[in-house]
């Protein structure tokens, strides 16, 4: 089967994009019924390793070209900017779910101490007002982009009826996790490595806080 | 509220609320409590009584909050905070900005955010540069309070906000930008007048208290919905950057727990939430660092907790902007002021003792890295997530879940995380990454997921396609294993064992003082002299339960085999004699580390079904027919216990015999345990008796071989119902019961443990027909009420028949309470767990105590 695809020319079954773009974005499917799977694992799109799927290689760099825009674009001017308002937030989310999962000194949160988890609840909602308006200025230069305020919106609601691990979980498209979806398509519709993404936000950050 | 109830019964209302405005220190005075002051106006109002340095303020009580919405009030309180600081706004040499925040009477989430611009217009903003000497952060602070006067105050749309801010990325250009949009949208102007924008800022504040998101918040905290704010209006006395800042400090260093005031400070004209990792530390300010000493030595006996204070530097002084107890200081800061305390007699004993929950005690005693001294630290990295771990590096979620397939563990190393990441992460027993701080997607995801993680180790570099990790000099391959602990971000070279750390000293201190205070003793489950000598440091007070039935497993397997499936007395006798001689040192070595403790060894209790060779792997035919003969349905409720014990007569003699010998030679050194011999699996009075008869003859023929007539106490596990029900009989042959509560609640339910856990438990708990699993949280009525039977009837046949339990509820605070209230002996636990049940011990007798006391009165 491997030989087979690697014989393929570049070009993807236009069936196969949508599937090896969302199996990239999110890293892994988990439970997928197999006729899901299968074709992306015959063209050498995916591995199944026990309960999970993952993305070869050669996903990761289908997708990568894909979703990457065409540079100096007027789209990717427009995309840019959102990208730029998203990252001060995108700091601040990782540090709410941490402020979450973790006491200021370190000692994880044991969630006894209502008006903390309340005071994390409030800075989610700050976060989550923030990050409404550069979504809504990403959607219409970003294909499907509104996908995202509908999953975290969901998330959000989830958590708020007390499951709690639909803020930070790796396991459900948690709030956290739909965030980092998020981040990795804005990085690969930018071609923007991980290192600038870093070095970016780090200057945002310090600009924004003075 | 609660507390005018407490102080004088009179609600503050009967004083009417004045339109006062209270400066800081003159609540009290003026008979204010909290629900009129809020938490804030209390707090500056103790500093000033304790002489501390506050800046200068004023509070407007809750119930008159709405009248600084007044431009009246509001200039006569900018009046006011002008006279109290000794400044005036718009002075071009010592300028004077207003801080507006809100407290309400309790700590509260969700409170409006602090508006820390107030008194400033376009035309003054070049003359505070100047003296400021650096613009970004005012422009900031300018940026966010028009931005919420606008949309709270001015009621200008929020996207109009929104799009003004996104597009106006440069804080100058967004308070421009801000302005302009006010002007198009809002009915007026945004004001020059201090005054006016101090009373607009009011507004503002109340209106975001009445917002619906602040109502939901409310709700959410089962807060009242119309509960009041207090206001607090503070200086903001402007200076040159490097002489000014905002800091924050609390008193104790968060590892050692010890008095040592730990914090940082920050250079600029801001007075909250400052721009993460600018801080410098507290030695920086100079002879100031005395009075903030001061200050928090003089919190802290007031409080009796550990404090934090946030405080503000001006031409190199502090002045305290806030001040109170920790809310959830770190465990040792906690431990260690209780100790200090109590140690200068500012609290008593007791009261230090009830300070410290049996569950902190248990997180005081985390696993960690066993280290000798030998390890080689690779590197040092941010601790991202707590635990130690230790496994084979991956540097893929594909090799981590190849690997994770068979069993191995494995650490994955990641020099920047992408959601292709996750998977292997999931896989992994810990996460290490040389990218990203405490607070990266890494870092979020490894706590998610509850796995130890050390983020941002310096120098590291992973490169996947040649399957190694670079760091620093060292080059590893995929495959080496390393050893990280995620609560200090430390990772080394190699496998390091991973074992519960022992108790810190003021930790020691509090148990001693517990020790003295409980009544129920605390022994160790310990089945080696390593585990003993483990659990005797931690301070049990002797073994409750060693089981002898690894003594049988490993190299011995074969000989116990060769006495189960036998085909003649010979051969089954040269078996035996071999593992009397193996067990015989065995005994020797846990004697010796038991030292004069008491210790109950328990005769073998192992399913048969542990003893037998696989389907197909006998030596012989026969064997194997033998073999199929004894294989049983269900081995937990089959040939076990004392019931083996009966059909091999001489098992129990055997090791009764090496127990009694190896006691022998042990006295023969000076030490001398205080044995006692438990038959286990007993229902019967008569399989107690027979089992009996076993161990006097042993005791009977070493004596006869030795001359040592060997003392000893026999007894029995109560680990069925009905040697509960029959426990007046059983205590006829018994000098001691030990209530075996795994067995015992498997077999009072009906419950399957393997099984019910899996299956059962889970559902049960979310329906709410089980708080917690009566494996882990003894079930005080069923399995209780069969205990406390137990305990009666065995004292009324002999009073002073030894009682303990010996099931992992022994190590539960809760069980342990329970086993107080029957007066059982003594409790025992897993060795990690004895600290613990010290402690849950000593917190049972002190509510004993305490409730006594109580009734008396």
């Amino acid at each position: 089967m491997q030989s087979a695809a690697v014989g393929r020319t570049d070009a993807l079954d236009e069936t196969l994009t949508e599937a090896v773009v969302d199996l990239v974005l999110r890293g892994m499917w988990r439970g997928r019924p197999e006729a899901d799977h299968r074709p992306l694992v015959d063209a050498g799109l995916a591995m199944v390793k026990g309960p999970m799927v993952l993305p070869t290689e050669r996903a990761k760099a289908a997708a990568a070209q894909l979703l990457r825009i065409s540079a100096g674009s007027e789209q990717e001017q427009r995309i840019t900017a959102a990208y730029e308002a998203f990252l001060p937030v995108n700091r601040k989310i990782r540090e709410v779910c941490t402020a979450w999962q973790c006491r200021p000194d370190g000692t994880a949160n044991d969630h006894t101490d209502s008006v903390y988890d309340a005071e994390v609840r409030e800075s989610l909602e700050d976060v989550h007002e923030a990050i409404q308006p550069v979504l809504r200025r990403l959607e219409p230069v970003l294909a499907g982009s509104g996908r995202y305020i509908t999953a975290l919106d969901e998330a959000l609601d989830r958590f708020d009826d007390g499951a709690v691990q639909w803020l930070a979980s790796p396991l459900c498209d948690s709030y956290h996790t739909v965030w980092m979806r998020l981040h990795q398509e804005l990085l690969l519709v930018l071609g923007i490595s991980r290192a600038q993404d870093e070095a970016l936000e780090e200057e945002l950050v310090r600009r924004s806080r003075g | 509220m609660s507390i005018t109830d407490r102080h004088s019964g009179i609600p503050a209302q009967t004083h009417a609320p004045s339109h006062a405005l209270v400066p800081y220190g003159q609540g009290r005075i003026r008979g204010l409590d909290a629900g009129e002051l809020g938490t804030h106006g209390i707090a500056m109002d103790r500093l000033v009584a304790l002489g501390l340095p506050v800046v200068p303020g004023l509070t407007v009580p809750a119930g008159s909050a709405a009248s600084l919405c007044e431009p009246g009030t509001a200039r006569t309180a900018l009046e006011l905070v002008e006279q109290l600081s000794g400044r005036r706004i718009g002075d071009r040499s010592r300028p004077l900005l207003l801080r507006l925040s809100a407290s309400a009477s309790t700590e509260v989430a969700g409170l409006p955010p602090e508006l820390a611009c107030i008194g400033i217009t376009p035309a003054d903003a070049d003359g505070l540069r100047a003296v400021i000497g650096r613009d970004e952060v005012l422009y900031e602070v300018w940026a966010a309070t028009v931005r919420m006067i606008a949309e709270y105050a001015l009621d200008v749309p929020a996207p109009e906000l929104d799009d003004a801010s996104l597009d106006a990325p440069d804080a100058r250009a967004r308070v421009d930008a801000l302005l302009s949009t006010v002007a198009r949208h809002a009915e007026r102007p945004y004001p020059d007048d201090p005054a006016e924008q101090l009373a607009l800022a009011a507004r503002a504040v109340l209106g975001r208290w009445a917002s619906p998101r602040a109502r939901r918040s409310r709700k959410a905290q089962r807060l009242p919905a119309e509960l009041g704010i207090a206001l607090h209006v503070q200086a903001v006395r402007i200076g040159p950057w490097d002489h000014s800042g905002f800091g924050t400090a609390v008193s104790r260093h968060p590892d050692s727990g010890r008095f040592s005031p730990q914090g940082s400070f920050f250079r600029g004209v801001r007075r909250s939430a400052p721009p993460p990792r600018t801080g410098e530390p507290l030695e920086k300010l100079g002879g100031s660092t005395a009075l903030l000493e001061h200050s928090l030595l003089t919190l802290e006996r007031h409080l009796h907790a550990p404090v934090t204070v946030d405080f503000e530097v001006r031409d190199g002084e502090i002045s305290l902007l806030a001040a109170s107890a920790q809310s959830r200081p770190p465990l040792r800061a906690a431990v260690c002021l209780a100790a200090d305390l109590a140690g200068d007699g500012a609290l008593d004993r007791d009261e230090a003792v009830r300070r410290i929950s049996p569950a902190q005690v248990q997180e005081l005693l985390h696993p960690q890295l066993r280290l000798t001294g030998g390890e080689q630290l690779l590197v040092k990295g941010l601790p991202a997530s707590p635990g130690a771990a230790t496994g084979a590096i991956v540097l893929s979620s594909e090799r981590a879940l190849e690997l994770a397939a068979d069993g191995t563990d494995v650490v994955l190393v990641a020099h920047e995380t992408t959601p292709g990441d996750v998977p292997g992460m999931l896989a992994a027993v810990a996460v290490l990454t040389g990218s990203g701080g405490i607070a990266s997607h890494a870092a979020v995801v490894a706590r998610g997921a509850g796995k130890p993680a050390v983020c941002g180790a310096e120098g590291l570099r992973a490169d996947r396609a040649a399957g190694t990790v670079r760091i620093g000099d060292r080059v590893l391959r995929e495959g080496d294993p390393v050893s990280l602990d995620g609560r200090t971000g430390a990772v080394y070279a190699g496998t390091l064992s991973v074992s519960v750390a022992g108790p810190p000293p003021e930790l020691s201190t509090l148990l001693e003082w517990a020790d003295g205070m409980r009544r129920l003793g605390v022994r160790a489950n310990a089945d080696t002299a390593a585990e003993v000598s483990t659990a005797i440091a931690l301070g049990a007070a002797g073994v409750g339960l060693c089981r002898t039935e690894h003594q049988f497993l490993g190299d011995r397997l074969p000989l116990i085999r060769r006495v189960i499936l036998a085909a003649d007395a010979a051969a089954r006798d040269e078996a035996l004699l071999a593992l009397e001689q193996a067990q015989h040192e065995d005994f020797k070595a846990l004697l010796t580390a038991v030292g004069n403790r008491p210790v109950t060894v328990r005769l073998l209790d192992a399913p048969l079904h542990e003893f037998l060779p696989a389907a197909g792997e006998a030596q012989d035919a026969a064997e194997e027919q033998r073999a199929a003969a004894l294989r049983e349905a269900n081995p937990m409720l089959g040939l076990r216990g004392v019931r083996l014990a009966l059909l091999h007569e001489r098992l129990y003699p055997a090791q009764a015999e090496a127990l009694f010998t190896a006691w022998a030679d042990v006295a023969a050194t000076g030490v001398r345990p205080e044995l006692e011999v438990m038959i286990p699996l007993v229902s019967l009075p008569e399989e107690l008796a027979a089992a009996a008869a076993y161990v006097r003859g042993a005791a009977e023929a070493v004596a006869a071989r030795t001359g040592v007539e060997v003392p000893y106490r026999l007894g029995t596990m109560i680990e069925t119902p009905r040697a509960a029900l029959l426990a007046g009989e059983l205590a006829e042959h018994a000098e001691f019961f030990s209530f075996g509560t795994n067995d015992l609640t498997q077999l009072t339910y009906g419950f399957s443990r393997d099984d019910v856990e899996r299956q059962v438990l889970a559902s049960y708990q979310e329906r709410g027909f089980l708080t917690a699993s009566p494996f882990a949280r003894l079930d005080p009525h069923g399995v209780g009420a069969l205990i406390a039977l137990a305990v009666e009837r065995a004292r009324s046949v002999r009073p002073d028949i030894k009682l303990g339990v010996c099931g992992e509820h022994g190590g539960d605070p809760e069980s342990i309470a329970f086993c107080d209230g029957l007066g059982l002996d003594y409790v025992s636990c897993s060795a990690h767990r004895v600290p613990v049940a010290r402690m849950a011990a000593a917190h049972s007798a002190l509510s004993e105590r305490r409730h006594d006391s109580g009734s008396a009165r």
